[in-house]
């Protein structure tokens, strides 16, 4: 019975690709950003979501960059399904930077890992004023050590975020000009 | 990937196979030290994974380190735990919950999150005594024989060993501790929690304080509950422990009948020990955003201690939680927090964003280059900086 | 399809996609050379047998011997080439340079497990196993004077197969893996460049690592196609 439900499962699964590349040229991210990429990066295609994307270069237990799109009043970056409404920070029009990082790390940290911001500076980001931020965090599923960059900029009463994290060991220095060159050339689209 | 965080309270361990008569009548000198068990046992099974983790866990980054702390912490359940303070090693991790667990072989872990919780050393004191009376009283872990025919535990089990199959080198053992796996029954924790407050009452501490644990816990909860509809009724803890209320009521009848109050509590000397840690204790409780038990937690603290640390928290705890009316408490808060010495140059940073916000472009400005002032070489220093050019 | 949102149903499906067993190699590489020292990293085992109601119960005692049969398959291996395993050196200050390497490795294991071939394999990297633990790996070479290192992770049970029918159910209502299973992986690194020369996974409803004989086999299903 067991090898059925196997074969069954997996006849299902084989319908959908689980990663997709994107680039290089323009990409759409979710249809309000564009970019414009030198080279190829993997979407995690399973995982997209109305407003969210990842993408990766070596693998989603490594490296990951993830964008936040058009995150309006009174919405979250992504749901925490074990917790209460109010127990989940939402992003308002009001927020200055520092806030917007603060709501990051509550995302950050919910599984129990560490967090601490390394940076926090004005930075041009999608043709405008933006902000730019570096982290640390230790992972608590297994305590690997990661560094991170995020930008971000709110036009028109919404909330964009791209945020780039991997092991600091290797990984990070590795891929984040690549990052960095994607960032560069965010465009909000409409 | 764990469904169940939030844990308030203990899950503790003990030994497979011995009843635990010994100790049902007489308060009296402790049982003699526990024997290691053979490793072809049931018990032997568990000992070794949980050595192993014990291996994993003195080289895990989210152990803390400092020297002082960890003495005073063993120093402690040495004295509590007699004649079997050498099986006992203390680990203090960070983590931001209310836990502290036994384990069969003697690792004894105290998350940072209940250290921030305990006003005192006696009360610090009687959550130890609690564990070390699971530990000496030789609660059985019948539970695991009677698991094997509960799906539920086998379901979990098989969960966990799915995360450990995908080569997350997270502990089993762990996650296993953490759901309550070596739950006791009820019995036995009221078992535990009448060793552990004999165990201060004889060691010289106000046996009251036991019951004040709890009584703080349930004060969180229930704000947490009105706050946020959060009653944290899905946590294992509740189904495997009696009610913290009850619990509360029964420590403190005990404690009538023995010193009730009488004894030194030793504030002074807890609050000397974690005055260094609570900083990042604190910043680790505001990430949680369960602003019930924070603002309760936080509102307790100040009523035994009315400092600028303390008041600065309060404070950030009514910014982040942003409910009508919470911009104008954290300022009050900032406020109070001013003139005391130990206010965090922080302060000034979170008080110009709230000045900002309300469109107080002057207060904010000299909040602001008071931070800046305080703080020159702060991460964040250039933002600041922009936030005051946007002023101009 | 609609959002997978569970990662251990993400975990699971990772591993249907698994072949049973499949080595890969990284480009220009085919074998070691002659005489090659391979360190054997620490490996990662845990077993566990399967009771009727489906309890996993940690088995000290079979963990310990497979811990040393599987170590001593390793260190006992013959090998055309010649390629000797050597055993971690005692305790030192390699220990924190061996946590740190072991816990880069576990991660780069699962990316490759989950995406060097199958359902969540990488279009950019065509294919090719293209890993690496980058310039930690050196300092393990310099500390050992290993040119090559072995690592090897393993989670095995003992069960019937109804309950690996109810493994694939409870998967399916978002439970993990379990009862009935050997799965691993081993990985090759060349220390001097960090690169993940060959990499091998197992996904087996056999194998027993309790009796060193039967451990060989189990050493040797992980170590399949190794490149000596």
């Amino acid at each position: 019975m067991s090898r059925w439900l196997l074969v069954l499962v997996v006849a299902l699964l084989s319908g959908c690709a689980g990663m997709s590349k994107v680039g290089p040229g323009e990409v759409t991210v979710r249809d309000s950003l564009s970019v414009t990429l030198d080279g190829a990066w993997n979407q995690y295609s399973i995982g997209l979501t109305r407003k969210s994307e990842v993408w990766t270069l070596d693998g989603l237990p490594l490296d990951r960059l993830v964008f936040h799109v058009g995150i309006a009043d009174g919405e979250a970056l992504a749901e925490l399904p074990q917790r209460k409404d109010r127990q989940v920070p939402k992003y308002q029009t009001t927020m200055q930077a520092h806030e917007i990082v603060e709501m990051y790390e509550v995302f950050a940290t919910h599984d129990g890992s560490s967090f601490q911001r390394q940076k926090l500076a004005p930075a041009p980001f999608a043709g405008g004023d933006g902000f730019r931020f570096e982290f640390t965090r230790v992972r608590k599923s297994d305590e690997l050590e990661m560094r991170g960059v995020g930008y971000g900029t709110v036009r028109g009463g919404k909330l964009y975020l791209v945020i780039f994290e991997a092991p600091r060991s290797h990984y990070y220095a590795r891929n984040v000009g690549r990052f960095e060159a994607v960032v560069s050339s965010v465009r909000i689209r409409g | 990937m764990l469904r169940r965080q939030f844990l308030t309270g203990c899950a503790c361990c003990g030994l497979l196979g011995r009843s635990s008569t010994l100790l049902a009548a007489t308060p009296g000198p402790l049982p003699a030290r526990l024997e290691r068990p053979e490793p072809g046992s049931d018990e032997g099974g568990l000992w070794s994974l949980l050595s192993r983790e014990e291996e994993r866990l003195k080289r895990s980054r989210f152990l803390l380190r400092d020297g002082a702390l960890n003495a005073y912490v063993a120093r402690l359940a040495c004295r509590l735990a007699g004649d079997h303070c050498p099986d006992i090693r203390v680990y203090i991790v960070r983590s931001p919950f209310f836990n502290a667990s036994m384990a069969p072989n003697g690792m004894l872990q105290v998350w940072t999150g209940l250290l921030l919780r305990m006003e005192n050393e006696a009360q610090l004191a009687a959550v130890l005594g609690h564990e070390i009376g699971h530990y000496v009283g030789r609660h059985s872990l019948e539970q695991l024989r009677d698991a094997k025919s509960r799906t539920a535990l086998g379901q979990f089990l098989g969960m966990a060993l799915g995360a450990a199959g995908v080569g997350a080198a997270g502990s089993l053992a762990q996650l296993a501790l953490l759901a309550g796996m070596f739950a006791y029954s009820r019995e036995h924790e009221r078992e535990a929690d009448r060793i552990g407050q004999e165990l201060i009452a004889t060691a010289g501490y106000p046996p009251i304080e036991a019951a004040k644990v709890w009584q703080q816990l349930v004060a969180e909860v229930k704000a947490e509950a009105e706050w946020s509809g959060d009653a944290g009724s899905r946590s294992i803890f509740f189904a495997s422990h009696p009610d913290p209320e009850e619990r509360s009521q029964a420590m403190a009848n005990r404690a009538a009948t023995m010193n009730g109050d009488g004894g030194d509590p030793a504030s002074a000397a807890y609050a000397g020990q974690i005055r260094g840690h609570r900083r990042q204790w604190l910043d680790d409780e505001l990430r949680r955003r369960k602003a019930g038990e924070t603002i309760t937690l936080l509102e307790r603290l100040l009523r035994q201690s009315d400092d600028g640390e303390t008041r600065f928290f309060l404070g950030e705890a009514f910014r982040l939680r942003a409910a009508d009316g919470d911009a104008a408490r954290a300022l009050r808060e900032y406020a109070a927090a001013e003139p005391r010495s130990d206010c965090p140059p922080e302060m000034y940073r979170s008080r110009g964003m709230l000045q900002r916000q309300a469109g107080d472009t002057a207060a904010a400005s000299a909040s602001f280059q008071r931070y800046l002032s305080l703080r020159p070489d702060a991460d964040d220093a250039e933002m600041i900086r922009s936030y005051l050019q946007e002023g101009i | 399809m609609s959002r997978c949102r569970c990662w251990l149903w993400l975990c699971f499906v990772v591993f249907l996609s698994l072949p049973v067993r499949a080595a890969s190699l990284a480009e220009g590489f085919t074998r070691l050379p002659e005489g090659a020292v391979v360190l054997l990293m620490p490996l990662d085992i845990e077993l566990f047998s399967v009771s009727a109601g489906g309890i996993l119960e940690p088995q000290a005692e079979w963990t310990e011997r497979a811990h040393a049969n599987l170590r001593q398959a390793f260190l006992t291996r013959s090998s055309a080439l010649k390629v000797n395993f050597m055993p971690l050196p005692g305790e030192g200050d390699e220990v924190e340079v061996v946590e740190s390497l072991n816990r880069l490795h576990g991660a780069v294991g699962q990316a490759i497990a989950m995406h060097h071939r199958g359902l969540f394999a990488l279009p950019t990297k065509e294919g090719r196993l293209d890993w690496s633990l980058g310039e930690e790996a050196a300092l393990m070479r310099a500390r050992t004077g290993a040119d090559y290192a072995l690592f090897a992770f393993v989670r095995d049970s003992y069960a019937s197969s109804e309950r690996v029918a109810m493994m694939v159910v409870g998967a399916l209502l978002g439970f993990g893996l379990s009862g009935g299973m050997q799965v691993g992986y081993a990985s090759l690194v060349d220390l001097a460049s960090g690169r993940v020369l060959w990499f091998n996974t197992l996904l087996r409803q056999s194998g027993d690592l309790r009796e060193l004989e039967k451990a060989r086999e189990s050493c040797d299903a992980l170590l399949d196609k190794f490149p000596e």
